[in-house]
């Protein structure tokens, strides 16, 4: 065999490696959230001991739990208003019109490349005329373009994949398009239409720049411009401001773990099934 | 946008089959479909069938609100009447349910349209002009304009703290970023593939849960890693007697402050990749890898005429992302300590337009540097989208 003892100490040395560099901020950030003494930990890899004073103050103090809830509301409302609105247009995108592919390829390009930075000048100016720069509605309205044209394309493939001949027996019931809609292709994409939500809804969850710009009011404030708040008034409390980080990190992780493999279907359906 | 060119008297059938598969669509080509070998055989069935819905959509008409023009209803009442009537009857409804068919994705797509038209392209549109206008509170507050021709583009282009300091940031920092992310998601990528399918999927959903966290709090965690007071690399370094604690602070050097944002980024990226690849990788016949060895060529020569040909498009996908993503870093730098404006030497493109935009209060002059950085990555994307296409044509069209 080709695959020596060598070889094989070689892979499990570099994968090793590998796991040791990925979970380190991870490890570092939940252990110094826990320790006691965690400014003065140093470099020692255990922490010095167990507490939960840090969650204790970032909740009671920070306010942490007031942004918390905020990003979650902005998160549901993004994934209503993204699933709803994707869903449509990847009916659109996926059963009619061929060339319309190009239509949502070039949008999502164009939402990856354009900067964020170009787009938050002027929807800072326009928000503030419509007066909604310190409502969580309209952060919730600027995720929600932000997230469409990837939800699209994620869609899109799992609608194609409900057969058409499903779809023709419901009309051939009876059914008009909306009853179509309703009992065959919603049920059919559900599971997309989650792995979907899960993605908009960390993409909300995580956003910075636009929620730092837009909100100025600390009880509208969403976790990650919270985080930013309280680690400017408490620098060097480390404890603390990982206690805070590891509360924002937690639930995205545990959304991700829950739809990861999901996900990484829907990418491959959308981008082959046409 | 430009390209679909929606024409109403054409309807979508047949006739659009020969220019689907020549349509742009890199993440289809990282996309098992290369290996399958006839990728226009997924895209015929769909514009083949196109008449389909249409059938289904006629018998579905009859029944529909306000569509009583269904044949059979219409010839009921006439029964005397020449067959003409039926005839024409039948073409009205058909009529009918071909111009519902045709509005009907319209329809479906108007609110998204509406959101991305209304979100994205009209800001990007408002960017330009007030990047022609010396734009500051007084403009926003009254809502008048203050045009200043290209003051602002002359003003940026001429001061040479652009070219010796936040271009050079911008592009050399998203160069290395790009560089590293893509040979560590690679590398990633063979090893997952050397490795049994447990330890497979244990280490793939490790590292995408690096790819999960949230930019800022990664980015507290990597300060706080390398804090000068207590962080644990210049603790720990300090203890091996390799710097002195008390005279390092990383985060004032313009190189050291780059380098510790490369390693977050990097950090924050190589997940995409080495997944990405991963996926590609795998659809590589594996009689090929075997022929390569009774050839007697050596891993590292398997790699560069096996592996690189057959996963092109998926490297330039990955690579064309990458670089977007990493000419845009902003979080990652803003939150460092001096990032946010307060050392002027470590600012890229991104938080440069963002500190004169709502530090400095110039909007006018923050919409400019951000236009020249949208023209920058809209430059690279269509270089390598033409990178995209000429590797289509290679293979026959079969992007």
């Amino acid at each position: 065999m080709r695959t020596g003892l060598a070889a094989r100490t070689g892979t499990g040395v570099a994968t090793a490696a590998l796991l040791a560099f990925t979970v380190l901020p991870g490890y570092w950030m939940v252990t110094s959230a826990f320790d006691p003494r965690a400014n003065a930990r140093g470099a020692s890899p255990l922490p010095s001991g167990f507490t939960l004073d840090h969650f204790r103050f970032v909740l009671a103090d920070g306010g942490f739990g007031r942004f918390l809830l905020n990003s979650a509301l902005v998160g549901a409302g993004t994934i209503a208003l993204a699933g709803a609105l994707a869903l449509l247009a990847a009916v659109a995108v996926a059963r009619h019109t061929f060339r319309l592919r190009t239509t949502v390829l070039v949008m999502v390009l164009v939402v990856q490349m354009v900067p964020l930075e170009a787009l938050v000048i002027p929807l800072f100016v326009q928000m503030r005329n419509l007066q909604m720069l310190n409502s969580l509605l309209g952060l919730t309205i600027v995720y929600l373009a932000f997230s469409l044209p990837f939800a699209i394309w994620m869609l899109r493939g799992f609608v194609a994949a409900v057969p058409r001949e499903v779809e023709e027996a419901a009309y051939l019931d009876g059914c008009s398009w909306w009853r179509m809609f309703r009992s065959v292709l919603l049920p059919l994409t559900a599971p997309g239409l989650v792995a979907t939500s899960v993605f908009s809804f960390i993409v909300a969850w995580n956003e910075f720049l636009f929620a730092f710009t837009f909100l100025q009011d600390e009880a509208k404030f969403t976790a990650a411009v919270g985080l930013h708040r309280f680690f400017g008034q408490h620098t060097n409390d480390w404890g603390a401001v990982m206690a805070g980080s590891t509360l924002i990190t937690v639930p995205v992780l545990v959304f991700f773990v829950l739809v990861q493999r999901r996900l990484s279907t829907g990418l491959a359906a959308g981008a082959v099934k046409g | 946008m430009a390209t679909e060119a929606p024409d109403p008297t054409e309807v979508p059938d047949p006739p659009a089959a020969p220019e689907a598969p020549a349509a742009p669509e890199p993440p289809g080509a990282s996309e098992p479909r290369g290996a399958t070998g006839a990728p226009g055989t997924t895209e015929a069935p769909g514009a083949v069938q196109a008449p389909g819905p249409g059938a289904g959509g006629t018998s579905g008409a009859g029944r529909a609100p306000g569509a009583g023009r269904s044949p059979h209803r219409a010839a009921a009442p006439g029964t005397a009447t020449a067959p003409a009537r039926a005839a024409s009857a039948r073409e009205r409804a058909a009529r009918a349910a071909r111009r519902r068919r045709r509005s009907r994705p319209w329809l479906l797509l108007a609110p998204a349209l509406l959101a991305v038209g209304g979100l994205l392209l009209w800001p990007l549109g408002r960017v330009v002009w007030m990047s022609f206008q010396d734009y500051g509170l007084r403009e926003i507050v009254g809502g008048s304009t203050n045009y200043n021709g290209g003051a602002n583009y002359a003003e940026i282009l001429g001061q040479s703290y652009l070219w010796t300091t936040v271009l050079p940031n911008t592009v050399l920092f998203a160069a290395v970023c790009v560089a590293l992310t893509v040979v560590l998601g690679t590398l990633v990528a063979l090893l997952l593939l050397r490795l049994p399918p447990l330890w497979r999927t244990l280490t793939a959903s490790t590292i995408m849960m690096a790819w999960a966290m949230p930019a800022v709090t990664g980015t507290y965690v990597w300060v706080w890693l390398f804090d000068p007071f207590g962080g644990a690399v210049v603790q720990g370094l300090g203890s091996l007697g390799l710097v002195d604690p008390a005279a390092t602070n990383w985060f004032t050097g313009r190189l050291t402050f780059y380098a510790i944002a490369t390693v977050n980024v990097v950090h924050h990226s190589f997940p995409f990749v080495a997944v990405t690849v991963f996926a590609g990788l795998l659809t590589i016949p594996r009689e090929l890898h075997e022929a390569g060895v009774v050839d007697g060529a050596n891993a590292w020569q398997r790699f560069w005429s096996i592996t690189v040909p057959a996963i092109k498009p998926v490297f330039l996908v990955v690579v064309i992302l990458s670089t977007i993503w990493d000419f845009k870093v902003f979080v990652q730098l803003y939150l460092m300590p001096g990032g946010n404006g307060a050392n002027p030497a470590v600012l890229n493109l991104g938080v440069w337009s963002y500190v004169e935009s709502f530090a400095q209060r110039q909007y006018g002059m923050g919409a400019a540097i951000a236009v020249l950085l949208t023209l920058l990555l809209l430059a690279i994307t269509v270089v390598y989208i033409r990178a995209l296409f000429a590797e289509g044509r290679e293979k026959g069209e079969s992007l």
